[in-house]
């Protein structure tokens, strides 16, 4: 099963990530971004939009 | 009262002389992480440029433009509070869900080619003459045509396309009351042309960027035709002047560091690079607007509800305290820039921008050595949205 890894280095707290998929990102009152690592197979679709629209894309999956 | 108060500067941000990149400017940031200005807070420092930009407790502060003109109706009025840039929460992140798949990195990848032709297409017509009129020549022709490469529209209609978002854009400057029927006029256009394009690629569904949106679907959720007629209008509206000055502002800043011209004419691989020093130290969007949904208290400073909040772009992107070497450097390792806004509204259109840009700029110093400007330039204000809007420059042709 792929797991999320997003690089804290890079993430910018954009969230745009939690707009694209708000089942695996969120963002906290602070505006910072908490996510699951783990994820419904059904969500792949959205996780890959999320993935592609972080504009500084820190968003990876791993086997 | 013995409480130490820290003296909080004062700027007057629409005073047509106000300069960002100014010795005003930077003893205020040295002074105080924000400015007290004639509208509203202004954010000076990179680390709380940062963190407002993305805080939860502002909101678009661009909705009550219309209003603040005293326009409570009509065409823009409409399309403007309808549009992307100012819906917030659901019904903001609805359309955007809809409209980002389109503008998925891996897609306009694939456009690459064609900017290129048109980079050289645009050079080759004044590089024997030894200088052009750089917006007119270039920056202007591409940033449009790119949008209509982008659209599939024929790229023989760009002048119509370009003066009809000019004067959409007078709805965003000083003199919009006495421009509405103009801009109303422009809206209505923009509107047939849009609307055009949604009923050709609904009867002849293809694999291009405007197919993509009428077929953009997401758990049976679909854009309505009007709110696809919105956005396109959006599209063109936000992605045309701005990469026109972004382009001349980056040829300002080369002219200001020629070394790093030549760096870029042997390495045409630091275009991305470009692309971003340039819009950290010299970025067209002086400014993004926020308004405080809630009272909330950051640092020392009370915010009332209500309050405007400018977040400066160039200010964060010269900080001291977080680029101890600001200047421009293509080899440097430099925190992001805040050129395309940031948070939920960041720039929609960033990929397309940063891969057009990042072909021209290398295309352009591999052909032309020595840019200087050779006079009769012509500048926006600094406030809001600047750049040149001439820039007759000189140059060598390299061999
Ligand atoms: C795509 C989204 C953009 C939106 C929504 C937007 C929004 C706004 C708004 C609402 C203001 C009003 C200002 C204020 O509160 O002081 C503003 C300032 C301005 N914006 Fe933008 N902006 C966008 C990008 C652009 C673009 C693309 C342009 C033009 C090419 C532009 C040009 C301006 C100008 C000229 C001002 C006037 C600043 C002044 O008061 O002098 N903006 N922007
Ligand atoms: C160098 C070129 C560009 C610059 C400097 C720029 C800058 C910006 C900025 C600063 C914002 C945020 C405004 C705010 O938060 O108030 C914005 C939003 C936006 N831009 Fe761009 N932009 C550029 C090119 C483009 C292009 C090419 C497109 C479309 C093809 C585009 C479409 C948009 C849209 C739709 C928004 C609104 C996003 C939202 O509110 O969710 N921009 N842009
Ligand atoms: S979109 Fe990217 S930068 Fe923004 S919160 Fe998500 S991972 Fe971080």
């Amino acid at each position: 099963m792929k797991t999320i890894d997003v690089d804290r280095t890079l993430c910018d707290n954009h969230g745009q990530c939690a707009i694209a998929a708000p089942d695996v990102f969120r963002m906290n009152a602070d505006g910072e971004l908490e996510y699951e690592a783990t994820f419904d197979d059904a969500l792949l679709d959205v996780v890959e939009e999320a993935i592609d629209v972080c504009p500084v894309q820190a968003i990876f999956l791993k086997d | 009262m013995s409480t130490p108060t820290v003296q909080v500067p004062y700027l007057n941000i629409s005073d047509p002389s106000f300069a960002m990149q100014s010795e005003e400017l930077r003893a205020a940031r040295e002074q105080s992480w924000y400015a007290r200005t004639n509208y509203g807070i202004a954010v000076l420092r990179y680390d709380e440029v940062s963190k407002l930009l993305k805080s939860p407790k502002l909101s678009q502060g661009s909705a009550k433009w219309p209003a603040h003109n005293g326009v409570h109706g009509g065409l823009f009025y409409d399309w403007w509070t309808k549009n992307l840039l100012v819906l917030e929460g659901e019904d903001h992140h609805r359309i955007r869900r809809l409209l980002n798949p389109a503008f998925s990195p891996r897609l306009i990848k694939d456009l690459v080619p064609r900017f290129q032709a048109l980079a050289n297409e645009l050079i080759d017509a004044f590089i024997d003459k030894g200088e052009c009129e750089f917006i007119r020549d270039f920056a202007e022709p591409y940033a449009t045509r790119v949008l209509t490469i982008l659209l599939g529209i024929p790229e023989s209609e760009w002048p119509t396309i370009a003066r009809l978002a000019s004067t959409v854009g007078l709805a965003l400057g000083v003199t919009f009351k006495q421009d509405l029927d103009k801009v109303d006029a422009a809206v209505a256009e923009l509107y047939e042309y849009a609307e055009g394009l949604i009923k050709d690629r609904q009867a002849n569904p293809g694999e291009d960027f405007v197919s993509r949106l009428v077929l953009a679907n997401r758990d049976g959720d679909r854009l309505s035709d009007e709110e696809l007629r919105n956005a396109l209008v959006l599209l063109i509206f936000g992605g045309m002047d701005t990469t026109r000055n972004q382009l001349g502002l980056a040829m300002q800043s080369f002219m200001h560091n020629p070394e790093q011209w030549e760096l870029l004419a042997e390495r045409p691989d630091l275009g991305g690079k470009a692309v971003e020093e340039v819009m950290r130290i010299n970025p067209t969007v002086t400014w993004v607007t926020r308004e405080a949904v809630e009272d909330f208290t950051y640092q020392d400073l009370f915010v009332e509800k209500g309050t405007t909040v400018h977040l400066f772009t160039q200010s964060s992107g010269t900080d001291p305290k977080a680029f101890p070497n600001p200047e421009m450097d293509l080899l440097g390792e430099h925190a992001p820039h805040y050129g395309f806004g940031g948070g939920v509204h960041h720039c929609l259109g960033h990929f397309v921008a940063r891969a057009d840009m990042s072909e021209a700029l290398p295309l352009l110093a591999s052909r032309i050595a020595n840019p200087h400007l050779t006079g009769g330039d012509e500048w926006l204000p600094d406030s809001g949205n600047t750049g040149p809007i001439r820039l007759p420059i000189g140059f060598t042709k390299r061999s």
